[in-house]
């Protein structure tokens, strides 16, 4: 079955019971809501499942921690009370735990692991770690079965893609190429990874089977693609982009392959990640600093 | 009063702390204020350039991601990015630099720096000196000796003290490798009364000046009458009696204060006064802020106003605060932050300094102490690389548009015209007038060569 085939099939089916998907709107102006506002740099936004929440990381001057914004209550706390960086968390299926980047420092070093946090409990576990090794694992993402995870790491000499399982085991490497490939995230069906890799020049998007084989290149654009996040729906791929100069935001529609511009500020739109109502979050500094923003009644086309 | 104006090495050291004070009192409330900033803006000279801003790019940037792109290299070094055309022709740089690409004709790339060591602390004591002399590397070894004066000091040096904005100041904190202290950020051998005069901005705080933060009180903007500011004036003696250090902190203090309670010199700090616009063209972060109040400073006559990119080389994620030393993660750093920080700071600085008419007279430069590995190492970082890295450098007369020195295919070593940073500053030394002649005088010499191509 050709990748269109199957990413067809899978959007098909979520579509069939996901109301918000069932119209589009064409050339309708995209608006926008600020829902952060302090400026400070951020990163890799991500949504509660159930739509109440999302988590995102935060620089200020010598640090990064996580926070979490409640949109009921309007709160925002710090997830942890590490020091040390922390950041690309991603919500697990249920909404129970997080997956991040755990920064363990030494003197002037950094060494990446990939960590669980439980929401309820804010307990630690380790999930994909090296011991002895100064590698890094990174842009953790879950599998929708909740059982696996998929994420970077160099401990074999180069920034290449891995599964693991959640509960530990070995690691399945998924690509081997002298360039790198970054940032997977897995389809909805679970069935695929897209990532995005230099392998062709520039950074592109590609995807491939969820266990490394049938990898095609899905963006051929000068420029570059990165940050790959799969729709709920698995039809529609959205990725930062600057093929026309400057980073945007940009929703590929798999069945076509065909690519719509979401964003056109000349400022610096980042980080997409969809919320749970099928809306696009992303890092923007249209406002000046850096703060989230999210489209509101847009609908992909 | 007077003795304000004589504000020296000498002058000061031979001067009583109390009197030294006195004259600030006086000077601060009013009375019998000298201009001898004035006075020395009227000794004019023929030098082309009047500034030096230093753009102090401190963890080494990459230069093959940057500003000598190698796009037909294998893919293990040239990276994911590629270059983009610029408005000189033939003349690429990096697609994340895309407002510096629109500038290419207000400055000159050199691609053939290079220097002798690849740590950090040395090579930044090379780069701020011209030699490595006195530099302090990672392990604590010290290089034979005696430091060199920054460029900054050379200059403080030779055109003497000035009693309400200093000749030479440091925006950012002072730098580090490991955490670690490096030398050559200051007078060296000259003596710490030509150290800079080191000031702050912090998104979260606004400007901190470190010589006056023992009295919280005493901020631009925060003496609202002279009976605060005398009060404030009576801790400052007895906080200078009680100083071990009391020859320098004397000269600072004082300087400090003048330029805290004289119109011109709250004027340069005040960020405030700016256009929204115009900050937020440089950037809400910190280094977009340090750059614009360089451009203040200059513009209220300092000549050599050094920025700190951040006091250590390492980023954030390893122990640091945002430095250029990015061993791994390179090219997500790079991409999601330092690109288009540089870009829009640098190109905002130059951009405002030419539509005030002050680029024709004040050189930028922007450079770190190395380059980083054009080969991608294992960790998806780039390690330093000392034999071949670049620079910018615009304004003050100094050609532009053009290329100085060229590296070999794969971005490793000079083919032609290598250029050391001694030469770097001896020729923007030169054409702020200070030549061969200034410096013997006052004890110095030359450290490079003028580099042609640029003058």
């Amino acid at each position: 079955m050709s990748l269109l085939q199957r990413t067809a099939m899978a959007g098909l089916a979520v579509v069939c019971c996901a109301p918000w998907n069932s119209c589009f709107a064409d050339d309708l102006p995209v608006t926008f809501r600020k829902i952060t506002n302090n400026g400070l740099f951020k990163q890799r936004p991500a949504w509660a499942p159930d739509g109440r929440a999302v988590v995102y990381a935060q620089h200020s001057n010598d640090a990064i921690q996580l926070y979490l914004l409640e949109f009921e209550s309007g709160e925002t706390r710090r997830l942890t009370d590490r020091t040390a960086p922390e950041y690309d968390a991603v919500y697990s299926p249920d909404g129970q735990s997080l997956l991040f980047a755990f920064d363990k420092t030494s003197p002037n070093q950094g060494d990446l692991e990939v960590y669980r946090l439980s929401m309820q409990s804010g307990e630690l576990a380790a999930v994909a770690v090296t011991d002895g090794k100064l590698s890094h694992e990174e842009s953790p993402c879950w599998a929708p079965n909740g059982k696996q995870l998929a994420f970077s790491s160099t401990k074999e000499g180069n920034q290449e893609i891995y599964t693991a399982a959640i509960d530990g085991g070995t690691w399945l490497r998924l690509t081997s190429d002298p360039a790198i490939d970054a940032h997977p995230a897995w389809s909805p069906d679970g069935t695929q990874i897209a990532f995005a890799s230099n392998r062709w020049g520039d950074l592109e998007i590609a995807v491939m089977d969820a266990d490394g084989s049938d990898l095609q290149r899905l963006t051929r654009t000068a420029g570059l693609d990165d940050y790959p996040a799969w729709s709920r729906d698995g039809q529609y791929l959205a990725f930062t982009g600057n093929r026309d100069g400057n980073f945007d935001i940009h929703v590929m529609r798999l069945a076509d392959l065909s690519v719509t511009r979401l964003t056109t500020s000349p400022a610096i739109d980042n980080f997409p990640a969809w919320t749970s109502t099928g809306q696009i979050g992303f890092v923007s500094n249209r406002d000046d600093g850096f703060d989230i923003f999210v489209t509101v009644n847009w609908h992909p086309r | 009063v007077l003795k304000i104006g004589n504000l020296n090495t000498s002058g000061c050291c031979g001067r009583s702390r109390r009197s030294l004070l006195q004259a600030g009192a006086l000077s601060a409330v009013g009375i019998g204020l000298p201009d001898l900033l004035r006075a020395e803006a009227a000794q004019e000279d023929s030098a082309p350039a009047r500034s030096v801003i230093l753009l102090w790019l401190w963890g080494g940037p990459s230069h093959i991601d940057t500003f000598d792109m190698k796009p037909n290299a294998p893919v293990e070094y040239r990276g994911p990015y590629r270059p983009v055309a610029t408005s000189v022709p033939g003349l690429d740089i990096c697609e994340l630099l895309p407002k510096l690409a629109g500038q290419a004709h207000l400055y000159s790339l050199i691609r053939s720096l290079n220097c002798s060591s690849n740590d950090h602390g040395i090579a930044g004591t090379i780069g701020l000196t011209g030699s490595d002399r006195g530099g302090v590397s990672l392990g604590g070894q010290v290089q034979a000796g005696l430091l060199e004066p920054t460029h900054g000091a050379v200059v403080s040096r030779i055109l003497g003290a000035s009693p309400l904005l200093p000749r030479f100041v440091s925006i950012g904190d002072s730098l580090h490798q490991g955490h670690k202290a490096i030398s050559g950020e200051g007078g060296g051998r000259l003596g710490p009364i030509h150290d800079p005069f080191a000031v702050n901005y912090l998104p979260s705080h606004g400007v901190r000046i470190p010589n006056l933060e023992l009295m919280d009180e005493l901020q631009p903007g925060r003496i609202d009458n002279r009976r605060q500011l005398l009060n404030q004036l009576q801790k400052l003696k007895y906080a200078a009696d009680a100083s071990p250090s009391m020859d320098r902190l004397d000269a600072f203090y004082q300087q400090a204060f003048s330029m805290l309670t004289t119109g011109e010199s709250q004027h340069a700090f005040n960020l405030d006064d700016e256009a929204d616009t115009t900050r937020r063209g440089y950037g809400r972060f910190r280094f977009g802020q340090c750059c614009l109040m360089a451009r203040r400073l200059v513009e209220q006559g300092v000549r050599f106003v050094q920025v700190n990119w951040s006091a250590h080389v390492e980023p954030v994620e390893d122990t640091g605060d945002g430095g250029w030393d990015m061993h791994d993660r390179h090219f997500q750093q790079f991409q999601d932050r330092h690109a288009w920080m540089l870009d829009q700071s640098l190109s905002a600085l130059l951009d405002d300094l030419n539509e005030r008419g002050l680029l024709s007279e004040t050189i930028v430069v922007a450079v770190g102490e190395f380059g980083r590995t054009p080969k991608i190492n294992g960790k998806a970082g780039r390690d330093h690389w000392h034999q071949c890295y670049s620079g910018l450098v615009a304004g003050g007369g100094l050609q532009s548009g053009q290329v100085i020195g060229a590296s070999d295919a794969l971005a490793e070593m000079p083919v032609h015209t290598p250029v050391t940073p001694a030469d770097l500053f001896t020729t923007v030394l030169a054409q702020i007038g200070i030549r061969t002649p200034e410096l013997t005088s006052a004890g110095l010499q030359p450290l490079g060569q003028v580099i042609e191509g640029l003058v």
